[in-house]
């Protein structure tokens, strides 16, 4: 009985972990649009010369050549797009779901980036705010 | 990111070759736009930028230390970044795109989040004055809409000016290509508008 929860627990925790891997995998934008220029660089270059990345100009023009445009590169958009927000969410997420760490552990420090800094360095902050922290890319 | 006091900051950041060892490059550079843009003290001054435009056009020649609007921007911590673009366009070429995003990540930190930026483009002297003048404000503008769109950047935190071939870096040729940049200058505390 006791042997099966272990087991029980150890499969829970694995895919804890593993949950907790798969989350952590946002991306910096730097990364994320990196990859971008990386896998798309050339199709960018052949379909979309002289069309500036903002404003969803390259994304709409590499979906408008999608015919043309590589595997590659189209896989790595969906990719990028996907971390990007994952990260996006995390940040936006950040103030609320540490709200009560901050309150509980950080009392009385002034300024966001101390703030934060504070909540790194606490290891009894809780898994939530820690791994919302993570997952903004703050660490 | 909402209202927040009032105080100031500046940066310029020196972006040239990207290693290959992209993650560990990362952490290098994001680190030193941070540390570069903490380091501010005073308040910084209030900034108008359509000011800041006459003054480099009617200014042109001389220091930006020596003009009055100007030399309130010079003393600000500073970075200058290397974005390149397409010959005479304001297309932003995709190596570039990188520096870009490390910006934007800087400026998503909560360190930095709460202040807002002045992109200040420059042109060298290759080139019609008038037109060299046009572009850097042009390409001032595409990476302040590449941060506030693709980087979701709140637009409200970025400004934007070019002041064309007015300021050379000191020392250079004025049709040397390295006068051809990016200057990002952090002007302090973001408060929105009531």
């Amino acid at each position: 009985m006791s042997r099966r929860s272990n087991l029980f627990a150890a499969v829970t925790l694995a895919c804890i972990t593993h949950a907790g891997l798969v989350q952590a995998e946002t991306m910096s934008y730097a990364d994320a649009i990196t990859k971008l220029a990386d896998d798309c660089g050339g199709d960018i270059r052949k379909f979309c010369k002289g069309l500036n990345l903002g404003g969803g100009r390259i994304a709409d023009c590499l979906e408008q050549n999608a015919a043309k445009v590589s595997p590659v590169c189209k896989a790595s958009v969906t990719s990028v797009v996907q971390s990007i927000s994952l990260r996006e969410q995390a940040q936006a997420a950040y103030s609320d779901v540490c709200k009560g760490d901050i309150a509980q552990r950080c009392r009385g420090i002034k300024g966001d980036g101390n703030i934060l800094a504070c909540l790194v360095k606490n290891k009894l902050v809780s898994g939530k705010c820690s791994q919302a922290i993570t997952d903004a890319g703050w660490r | 990111m909402l209202a927040r006091s009032f105080k100031t900051l500046a940066i310029l950041l020196a972006v040239g070759v990207l290693p290959a060892d992209l993650a560990f490059a990362q952490q290098v550079s994001q680190q030193r736009i941070i540390s570069g843009l903490g380091k501010l003290k005073a308040n910084a001054p209030a900034i108008d930028v359509e000011l800041l435009r006459q003054e480099a056009i009617t200014g042109a020649g001389k220091q930006m230390s020596a003009l009055p609007n100007w030399s309130k921007i010079a003393k600000l911590p500073q970075m200058v970044v290397e974005i390149n673009f397409e010959n005479d366009s304001v297309a932003i070429q995709p190596t570039s795109y990188r520096t870009l995003g490390m910006i934007a990540d800087a400026l998503h930190h909560p360190n930095l989040w709460a202040y807002k930026f002045l992109v200040i483009g420059h042109a060298s002297s290759t080139g019609d004055e008038k037109h060299n003048l046009d572009l850097s404000e042009q390409r001032a503008v595409a990476i302040k809409e590449v941060l506030a769109t693709t980087f979701a950047v709140d637009p409200q935190r970025l400004y934007a000016v070019g002041v064309g071939e007015a300021f050379p870096i000191e020392g250079t040729n004025t049709d040397a290509a390295n006068n051809r940049r990016v200057q990002l200058v952090n002007l302090g505390v973001f408060t929105r508008k009531q």
